[in-house]
């Protein structure tokens, strides 16, 4: 008995029920996967917040364009901004006429009474409030700026229920990850039940169990990684599409560039790997149930 | 060739047989008779490695199948076919799946063989074009046949089949009879374990048996017969 022939014994003896099982084990994965492609996009409520969220230094009234060009350039480099935009005078009294359409007439009697400002946003990975006092303290001491608004005493208690948020979505995940490998187990428990009768068959014919039973859990790791590629693939094409249609999407998600840097790669190498082993181990686990399970 | 020493087992009821001495060469055809309970079923699992007999051994060409290599047990396995009294089990197949069963049990069987195969053992078990029939449809005796062309359909050295004749019915006897001598000129070994012979192979004079325990022996064929 050569090992290759029972490494698929499975799909062999029972074709229709594993094409069955394997179209609901890739929609269980898809759905752990997707959830997984966008916590690691989103970094949970990190990239929505950073999006809302600026620090905004408010120039004095004489600094020239040019010179909050330069902070702007400046604030930037800092190590946890992500963007920051100059605002001129003119724009910012734009923006203030939108909000505030009845107030034109400030303007009459005195040019242009509001200053530029500098606008800071986060990187979503370093919304932090260290992060944030960082940036605070790099804007505060210029002789250019005017103050510095950075949320205040509202940013801590906005950090713990983002944490929170975070720490939900991740529980979720890992409820979604036992759930599915829960239904996997169930699933290999009742095939190798159902198949009970054909293992017998040859182990009578002088197949040894142990060659069965490891044969199966490799069949199952293999078919479990070729499983979370197809599965990886299909979320990252879902993701794409959806984020040109989904613009609230993108914004919450963040630009799926990102799909190929690695603090996204290594997590989905991990998780093709995860799927892998737990599918694998599901096998033998399954059998053992099987077994013990009274005919 | 087989041999058991000395063999003896046990059941709840108390001891079905001791000191058994048996022996079946390559080649020969044997068949064992005995009343219901006497223990057939059990001897041709002793005799194949599948349970440990009670006392005694069983020794398969030089080598014990329950005092050596544990592996040996399992290699005789492997070159031999079992047709059990009830069959088969395996849930709700059609033969097809059975002769898939058995090539994955006979490993290098490619599946052009396989079909090939499948379709002249099936004609000549006289089920014709049954593959894609299901079990629980057959009838026992077609389900007897089927049994014996699943495992010749892996080639073994040696054949166990448990009631077979029986269940196969009296019409299957002489071409059974005939399969059974035609396999013995391979040089393979056939133990059959039956409540009685055909009547049909006693008016044609197979002898009397031979008695071993409970059991009575009948020799039905040796490699070097000549057919008649």
């Amino acid at each position: 008995m050569t090992g290759p022939s029972l490494l698929w014994i499975d799909w062999k003896l029972s074709p229709k029920a594993m094409v069955r099982e394997t179209a609901w084990r890739f929609c269980l994965l898809f759905l752990t996967g997707l959830f997984l492609a966008s916590l690691l996009l989103s970094g949970g409520m990190n990239r929505f917040l950073s999006e809302q969220w600026a620090v905004t230094a408010i120039l004095r009234l004489q600094v020239p364009p040019a010179e909050g060009e330069g902070i702007a350039k400046k604030a930037a480099g800092l190590a946890g901004a992500r963007t920051a935009v100059y605002k001129d005078p003119e724009a910012s009294w734009k923006e203030f006429l939108s909000a505030y359409p009845g107030l034109s007439a400030l303007r009459t009697t005195g040019g242009n009474p509001l200053p530029g400002y500098v606008e800071v946003r986060m990187r979503p990975g370093r919304f932090t409030e260290a992060d944030i006092g960082a940036v605070e303290a790099a804007l505060r001491p210029l002789p250019q700026v005017e103050r510095v608004l950075s949320g205040g005493e509202v940013l801590p208690r906005l950090m713990r229920v983002r944490d929170g948020v975070n720490a939900i979505l991740w529980a979720g995940f890992a409820l979604l990850c036992t759930v599915v490998f829960s239904i996997f187990l169930l699933l290999e428990k009742s095939r190798a039940f159902f198949l009970a009768a054909d293992f017998d068959f040859l182990r009578e014919r002088g197949v040894p169990v142990r060659s069965i039973v490891i044969s199966r859990a490799s069949g199952a790791l293999l078919a479990g990684l070729f499983l979370s590629l197809a599965v990886t693939g299909a979320s990252a094409l879902l993701l794409f599409l959806l984020e040109d249609r989904l613009p609230l999407l993108g914004r919450v998600i963040g630009p799926l560039e990102e799909l190929l840097t690695p603090s996204l790669l290594v997590p989905a190498a991990l998780f093709l790997v995860a799927v892998a082993l737990l599918s694998g181990a599901a096998s033998p686990l399954g059998w053992r149930a099987a077994q013990s399970r009274p005919k | 060739m087989i041999e058991a020493f000395r063999v003896g087992a046990v059941s709840r009821n108390g001891t079905l047989w001791d000191g058994l001495d048996l022996a079946f060469d390559d080649g020969e055809v044997s068949v064992v008779t005995g009343p219901p309970a006497s223990g057939k079923t059990l001897l041709l699992k002793i005799l194949r490695g599948d349970r440990r007999p009670d006392a005694g051994d069983v020794v398969v060409g030089g080598e014990s199948l329950y005092r050596g290599n544990p592996g040996a047990a399992r290699a005789f396995q492997a070159m031999s076919g079992v047709i059990p009294e009830s069959f088969p089990p395996a849930g709700g197949h059609a033969v097809r799946d059975l002769f898939r069963l058995s090539s994955v049990a006979g490993a290098g069987i490619s599946s052009k063989e396989r079909k090939e195969r499948e379709e002249e053992l099936l004609s000549m078990v006289g089920l014709h074009g049954a593959q894609d029939a299901g079990l629980s449809s057959l009838s026992v005796s077609e389900r007897a046949r089927i049994a014996l062309a699943v495992e010749l359909f892996r080639g073994p050295k040696v054949l166990f089949a448990d009631m077979l004749l029986h269940n196969a019915g009296e019409e299957w006897a002489e071409m059974l009879r005939g399969l059974f001598r035609a396999l013995a000129r391979e040089g393979k070994t056939v133990l059959l374990a039956e409540r009685a012979i055909p009547g049909r192979w006693i008016s044609r004079g197979i002898g009397e048996g031979t008695p071993a325990g409970p059991f009575l022996l009948y020799r039905l064929a040796a490699k070097g017969d000549v057919p008649r």
